[in-house]
C-alpha cells in the first residue's frame, strides 16, 4: 500500500514540474514533425524501389519508426535528473522509508506521460498525411512503444545514477544513439539494406521494434515478428528497470 | 542525558576505483567508534576528505558500511534500515529543497513520505512555513528564494516528521553571519525541544560556541572526543605563538624551540610558530631568552587560550582555516 501511496505521491510532484515548464513538449514535438514534413515525401519514391508508393503505405512504414525515436527520446530523461541528484533532492527522498522501486517507477511514469501525448499527437497528425490503422493495431503499437521509453527512462536514470554528471550521460547516449538509430531501419526498412548491414541490425533489439510496429500498423497483428518485437522489448525493459533499482539502492545502500 | 542515541562499532568504508591495473582502493572511514547522547548538540569536525560525509551517509543509510556496526534511534543499521530512516532527518549540504515546487508543496510531499496523511502534514507544514519565518515566500516556487531562505526550507524539510535524531551536514556553510546566527537559533530551538543533533561544521568557532560535545575525524579515525573545554586542555594550557621577519628565521628558531622540554609540540603556520605548553605566562621569557641566544630576531609574540583552532591543528597537524571552505 505505501509503496502506491509513494509512487503516486512522487508522481504528482514530477508531473506538477513537467506541466510546469511544457516547452518539453513543443521541443519534444518538432523534431517528428519535422521528419514528417520534410522526410517522409523523399520515401515515396524510394520505398518502392522507384515507383510510387501510396501515402497510406508510406506513413505506414514512416510512422512506427517516429514513435521509435520518439521512445528513444526517454534515454535523455537523465539530463533533468542530474541537477535533481545535485541539489540533494534525491537523497531526501532516499532517506526516508519511501520504497526505491516507487521512487524509480514514478519518475518513468512521469516520462511515459509525456512519451504518451507525443506519440498521440504524431499519429494524429500523420492521420493527414494519410495515415489509417485499426484501433487495436494502433493501442499494440503504443502499449510497445510505452515499453520502450520505461527501457530507455530507466537507463538513462541508471547511467546518470552511476556517472552522476551530465558529461557523462551525453557521452554514452550519444555513443549508443546513433548506431542504434541507424541500425533499426527507422529511416527507411533495414530490408533496402545490403547484406552485413541486416546482420548487424539483427543484434539491435531496437530493430525488431520497429518491425513489430510495422507488422501492427500494417494489420499484420499475429505475425511472429510482434510476438519476437514484444518479447524482446520486454526483456530489455525488466533489464533496464532491474539495472537501475540496483543503482539507486547502490546509492542508498 | 547519557541516553545513547546514537552508537557506531567499528564502522569502516572502503571505496574501489578502477579496473585491473589500475584497480585503487581508499579507505575512507577506518573503524569510527561514536557515542552520540540524547538530547545534545554534537559536532562532528574534520578536514575535507577526512571521512565526515562517508560516515554521515553511512549513519543515515545512503551508504552501506564496508563493515562494523551501528545503532541509530533503536534500530539497527544494517537489519533495520527502514525504521532507521523513519527516525531520523537528514539536511544535506547540497539542500535537497525542491526548487521546482514552493515551501508547502515540498514540505507537504516528504511529510507524507513519512506515512503522515494529508490532513496533518498540510498542518505540519503550516505549522513550519510560521515557525522558521517563511510565511512570506513560502507559496513562491523554492527556485526564487535566496540561500538563507532556501536553507530555512532545507532544515524544516529535515524535521518534517518531529525525528528524534536530525543530521545537519555543513548546515551554514556560504551562508552570510546574520543567516549563520539565525540557523543556529533555530538549532538550539530544536534541541529544547527534545531533538538530538549531529551536525557537521567548517566554523570551529561556532562549534565551540554550540555544541555541547565533539569529534574530529582525521584520516578516517577519530582522533579527539569530548567537550570543547575538554579538548582544549587536552592539547595544554595554552599556545606561544612566535611571529618572524621571513620563513629562513622561523626555521632557526624552529630548531633551537623544539627540543626544549616545555614545549609539548610545535606547528608552523606562515611565519608564525605555536608553541603548545603548560602555564605560558612564566614561560615567554623563557622562550625569548632561548631565541634571543640563538640570535633569532622575534617579530611578535604573543600567549593565547588554546582554542578549538589548536586542538584540531594539534590533532590534525593542519589548520582547518588554512583549507578555506
Amino acid at each position: 500500500m505505501k509503496f502506491f501511496t509513494d509512487g503516486v505521491l512522487l508522481f504528482v510532484r514530477h508531473i506538477k514540474k513537467t506541466f510546469r515548464s511544457p516547452a518539453w513538449l513543443i521541443i519534444g514535438m518538432s523534431q517528428p514533425v519535422l521528419y514528417l514534413l520534410l522526410y517522409m515525401p523523399l520515401l515515396k519514391n524510394v520505398a518502392g524501389g522507384g515507383q510510387a508508393v501510396s501515402a497510406v503505405d508510406v506513413t505506414r512504414l514512416f510512422v512506427p519508426g517516429m514513435l521509435v525515436i520518439m521512445s528513444m527520446g526517454s534515454l535523455f530523461a537523465g539530463f533533468s535528473f542530474i541537477p535533481e541528484m545535485r541539489q540533494g533532492l534525491i537523497a531526501r527522498w532516499i532517506v526516508t522509508p519511501a520504497s526505491r522501486v516507487a521512487i524509480l517507477l514514478s519518475m518513468v511514469l512521469n516520462n511515459l506521460v509525456t512519451l504518451s501525448l507525443q506519440s498521440i499527437i504524431l499519429i494524429v497528425i500523420a492521420t493527414f498525411f494519410g495515415l489509417r490503422i485499426s484501433v487495436v493495431g494502433g493501442v499494440l503499437t503504443f502499449i510497445l512503444i510505452l515499453l520502450i521509453g520505461t527501457s530507455m527512462a530507466a537507463l538513462s536514470y541508471a547511467i546518470s545514477l552511476t556517472t552522476k554528471n551530465e558529461m557523462g550521460l551525453a557521452q554514452i547516449t550519444n555513443t549508443f544513439y546513433l548506431p542504434v538509430l541507424l541500425l533499426s531501419g527507422i529511416m527507411l526498412p533495414i530490408s533496402l539494406a545490403p547484406h552485413w548491414i541486416k546482420v548487424a541490425a539483427k543484434f539491435n533489439p531496437f530493430y525488431y521494434a520497429v518491425e513489430a510496429s510495422r507488422s501492427l500498423f500494417g494489420g499484420n497483428l499475429t505475425a511472429p515478428v510482434v510476438f519476437v518485437g514484444y518479447g524482446i522489448t520486454i526483456l530489455l525493459a525488466s533489464i533496464c528497470v532491474w539495472s537501475a533499482v540496483k543503482a539507486l539502492q547502490k546509492m542508498s545502500a | 542525558m547519557n541516553n545513547v542515541i546514537l552508537r557506531t562499532q567499528k564502522l569502516t568504508k572502503t571505496f574501489v576505483s578502477g579496473r585491473g591495473k589500475a584497480q585503487r582502493t581508499v579507505e575512507a572511514v577506518r573503524g569510527v567508534d561514536l557515542e552520540v547522547y540524547e538530547g545534545e548538540i554534537f559536532g562532528f569536525l574534520g578536514p575535507n576528505g577526512a571521512g565526515k560525509t562517508t560516515t554521515l551517509n553511512m549513519v543515515t543509510t545512503l551508504l552501506a558500511p564496508s563493515s562494523g556496526q551501528a545503532t541509530v534511534v533503536g534500530n539497527d543499521l544494517l537489519k533495520n534500515p527502514i525504521q532507521v530512516r523513519q527516525h531520523i532527518g537528514y539536511v544535506s549540504q547540497a539542500g535537497g529543497s525542491d526548487t521546482a515546487a514552493n515551501a508547502y508543496e515540498n514540505l507537504i510531499l516528504q511529510a507524507r513520505l513519512y506515512g503522515i496523511d494529508l490532513e496533518k502534514a498540510t498542518q505540519r507544514a503550516k505549522d513550519l512555513v510560521e515557525r522558521f519565518q517563511m510565511s512570506e515566500f513560502a507559496d513562491r516556487l523554492a527556485s526564487t528564494y535566496s540561500g538563507g531562505q532556501r536553507r530555512r526550507l532545507d532544515l524544516a524539510l529535515g524535521i518534517v516528521h518531529h525525528p528524534p535524531l536530525v543530521f545537519l551536514d555543513e548546515p551554514t556553510i556560504g551562508l552570510d553571519p546574520q543567516s549563520r546566527a539565525y540557523f543556529w537559533d533555530e538549532i538550539i530551538r530544536l534541541k529544547k525541544d527534545g531533538m538530538t543533533i549531529f551536525v557537521t561544521t567548517h566554523y570551529l568557532d561556532e562549534a565551540d560556541n554550540l555544541c555541547d560535545r565533539l569529534a574530529i575525524i582525521d584520516h578516517g579515525h577519530i582522533v579527539a572526543v569530548g567537550t570543547g573545554q575538554e579538548l582544549k586542555k587536552q592539547i595544554g594550557a595554552e599556545s606561544i605563538v612566535v611571529g618572524f621577519q621571513n620563513e629562513k628565521v622561523l626555521n632557526m628558531a624552529k630548531q633551537s624551540l623544539e627540543n626544549q622540554v616545555f614545549v609539548q609540540k610545535i606547528y608552523t603556520e606562515e611565519n608564525k610558530l605555536h608553541l603548545f605548553v603548560v602555564e605560558g605566562e612564566k614561560l615567554l621569557a623563557e622562550v625569548l631568552r632561548v631565541l634571543d641566544k640563538s640570535q633569532v630576531v622575534v617579530q611578535t609574540i604573543e600567549l593565547a587560550k588554546p582554542s578549538l583552532d589548536d586542538v584540531f591543528l594539534q590533532k590534525t597537524g593542519r589548520s582547518l582555516r588554512e583549507q578555506g571552505e
